[in-house]
């Protein structure tokens, strides 16, 4: 009896020295958005740095909860190496020591386009949202904020974020706020109250969309008739046979950033994949195979990506609003919870 | 032999007495403790905190706490632990994370004294009102969470305010829930009721397939259903087709992101939990007593009213409990179907859990959700009679 308990324990220990020599050669992790991004990145970028050094990686998705990523920091059990974030989570994730500081040795830092870097992220991707409508009910629809507020000349619904991030920008632009001033505007709460002002004008033909796939979803079925959307949404969405304008001048845009989760048992390799994953080549093999906006400098400067990409965001941010992460960091809680206020009034 | 058999049955209960304890008292505590914990001040700034707990409150703390702040921010910037602490103030009183971050930075700039450098730098260092923010904040508990979630607020110089006409959301919140939840309760208390009746009525070969049509519903992922309502009343969807179709409507109408939409959604998801604790009380209702009621002269209106209705009560109480509770935490449903002023407070907790990582407003908005539920229940049994929940095995 007591033979076969030792046994047992040996066996156990065997086995935990195995499963932790496991641990430190899994594959890497990596944790993104989904979608057709994560789809084809998969191939030209995640398995292309596979096949380049041997090491495996592996990849799942979440939906930009934050929470989950908290507590596994939290409790020292990091299952995610790699991860995409967008800027507020990551100025926020960077302060809490949520995320590693880059390792700008290396990561090289000067193939990033200009707000490309953070203390902990690496740029990925541009994204932006601009104005479009639906052409079958609108012919020569409102080209600019301004003429969005104009309900006599276009009725019908519009379709914001429900969120203040992008629609309090949107009030000021439409209310002729240059896109230079619209943060100094925003805060201070004369600014504030006057984006709000504006928003009421038009209340009651406003309609809001949570997730990313609603704008397009909604002015197909006819529910809205104009909506601020995500312009890769759009672009697809044309791509699949629909006709909507791509109002570069509406265009309010930011970046998508690669993080390592601290503590990740993978960091050093994690900061090697980064490398890899933002460099040219990989970024114009995924060019190849999907539409992106690299926030590589290089990558976002080839000409042939912006023939194969006319959506692609950086050859249309001149005169787009570059979305000020800070801004929203520092008053997004108190904005978000007036934007509430707002809305059930 | 007493002793022994007591012993038995506390060890036979003690796997349910670990499962409560574990599932339910120990998460409930751990919420409560989020809800009016405290520690960012005193754990990002140790030496601070000492120092302006030595201070009195009147004019401005020593030379020791601008020299203690100064240091421990740049540490706790340099160390990723500035985020927590700037974001709490903040949520305080806006604009203290700007400023926070900007002396983290100025640090390696800053000279002795301290006193004077820091109010050199942002003129708000030589406010009282701030040090007392940070003075407060030494405490192990706070209130603040609590009393932002009933739209209450805490004053620059620590007395209690009511938040102000742009920043109340929260009773009207609550409210909402409650309304919602209510009248989903009352609708599938009446719809649930004769469906259950029929059911009961019908043949065993009957019943069986119809109660299948209420179960099948039932085991179906609550997000498929309320996608399919989604597809259903959208602008261009078949309701409005047929409404269009029949000349019942000119022009399609608006129903998706509305009130109505969030009814007709949590009702056919809420329905089974009324239908079933319904069904298996009228299964048990012996037909003479009806026939006893209708030997003695009583009209069907009197036999239904007198005799079915309050032998039937035990199940109308415990589906209306079971769909009430259920619908006070729906959080799906109405993000989906729902207009911003159709959330409930779920969505609120959900939204402070992962977007702000506020975890003290999520968890005081639970908990306050949590003790508005058990005060409505408790009326309930109080106030409505045959509510006892014992009587269905709940």
């Amino acid at each position: 009896m007591r033979h076969q308990a030792r046994t047992l324990v040996t066996a156990l220990a065997g086995a935990a020295v195995l499963a932790s020599g496991a641990a430190a050669a899994r594959e890497l992790m990596v944790v993104g958005f989904g979608g057709p991004f994560q789809d084809n990145a998969r191939i030209a970028l995640f398995q292309g740095y596979a096949k380049a050094t041997g090491q495996p990686v592996k990849d799942d998705v979440y939906n930009g909860e934050m929470a989950k990523v908290y507590s596994m920091v939290k409790s020292g059990d990091v299952t995610t190496d790699v991860i995409m974030v967008e800027a507020p989570e990551l100025i926020r994730g960077c302060e809490d020591g949520i995320f590693e500081k880059m390792d700008w040795s290396v990561v090289k830092k000067d193939k990033f386009i200009p707000g490309g870097t953070t203390t902990c992220g690496a740029g990925a991707v541009l994204w932006g949202v601009t104005l479009f409508y639906d052409p079958a009910k609108v012919q020569n629809g409102p080209d600019t904020y301004a003429k969005l507020w104009d309900v006599k000349t276009y009725p019908g619904k519009r379709l914001l974020r429900q969120s203040p991030k992008t629609t309090l920008e949107i009030a000021l632009l439409a209310d002729g706020v240059p896109p230079a001033d619209v943060y100094k505007v925003l805060a201070t709460p004369a600014g504030q109250k006057r984006a709000f002002d504006k928003l009421d004008q038009i209340k009651p033909q406003l309609m809001w969309w949570k997730s990313g796939t609603q704008p397009v979803q909604l002015i197909a079925s006819g529910d809205a008739t104009y909506a601020v959307g995500f312009t890769g949404r759009i672009v697809r969405a044309n791509d699949g046979g629909a006709k909507y304008p791509l109002l570069w001048k509406t265009l309010l845009y930011s970046v998508d950033y690669w993080a390592v989760v601290k503590g990740s048992p993978n960091a050093k390799e994690g900061m090697k994949m980064i490398e890899w994953i933002t460099d040219t080549k990989p970024l114009l093999a995924l060019a190849d195979i999907y539409a992106v906006s690299p926030a590589n400098k290089e990558a976002a400067a080839n000409p042939a990506l912006s023939v194969k990409n006319p959506g692609m965001l950086s050859s249309h941010v001149d005169g787009g609003l570059f979305i000020d992460t800070e801004f929203w960091v520092a008053n997004g809680e108190d904005l978000e919870q007036k934007f509430n206020a707002w809305l059930a009034k | 032999m007493a002793t022994r058999t007591n012993l038995l049955a506390a060890g036979l209960i003690a796997p349910l007495l670990i499962l409560v304890v574990a599932s339910f008292v120990v998460p409930l505590l751990v919420t409560l403790y989020t809800a009016v914990g405290n520690p960012e001040v005193r754990d990002t700034l140790p030496r601070t905190a000492a120092a302006v707990r030595a201070w009195n409150g009147e004019g401005l703390p020593p030379e020791a706490a601008f020299a203690a702040i100064a240091e421990e921010l740049a540490q706790a910037q340099e160390g990723q632990s500035i985020g927590q602490l700037s974001r709490r103030l903040n949520f305080e009183q806006p604009g203290m994370r700007a400023l926070l971050l900007k002396t983290a930075r100025a640090k390696a700039d800053l000279a002795p004294p301290f006193k004077d450098a820091l109010v050199a730098l942002d003129a708000r260092w030589g406010e009282a009102d701030l040090w007392r923010l940070v003075k407060r904040n030494t405490a192990r508990a706070t209130p603040l969470f609590f009393l932002r979630s009933l739209d209450f607020s805490l004053a620059p110089d620590g007395s209690i305010v009511r938040a102000g006409k742009d920043d109340a959301v929260f009773r009207a919140l609550f409210a909402r829930t409650f309304v919602i939840s209510f009248w989903v309760t009352v609708l599938c208390a009446v719809i649930g009721y004769p469906v259950a009746y029929t059911l009961s009525t019908l043949p065993q070969r009957w019943a069986n397939a119809a109660l299948a049509l209420v179960l099948v519903p039932f085991w179906t992922s609550i997000l498929v259903r309320t996608a399919a309502w989604f597809i259903l009343l959208q602008r261009e969807g078949p309701v409005n087709a047929l409404l269009q179709s029949m000349h019942v409507v000119d022009a399609p109408l608006t129903m998706i992101f509305t009130r109505f939409a969030v009814y007709v959604a949590m009702v056919h998801v809420l329905l089974p939990f009324a239908i079933l604790p319904l069904y298996s009380v009228m299964k048990g209702i012996d037909p003479v007593y009806m026939r006893a009621a209708a030997s003695l002269g009583a009209p069907a209106w009197k036999r239904f009213l007198r005799v079915y209705l309050p032998m039937t009560m035990p199940g109308v109480a415990a589906g209306a409990l079971m769909v009430f509770m259920l619908s006070v935490g729906f959080y799906i449903t109405p993000a989906l179907v729902g207009g911003p002023d159709d959330q409930m407070v779920s969505y609120f907790i959900a939204f402070f859990t992962n977007q702000t990582i506020n975890w003290g407003m999520a968890a005081a908005l639970a908990c306050l959700l949590l003790a508005m539920t058990g005060i409505l229940v408790v009326v309930a049994r109080l106030v409505v009679p045959g509510f006892r929940i014992g009587t269905v095995g709940l």
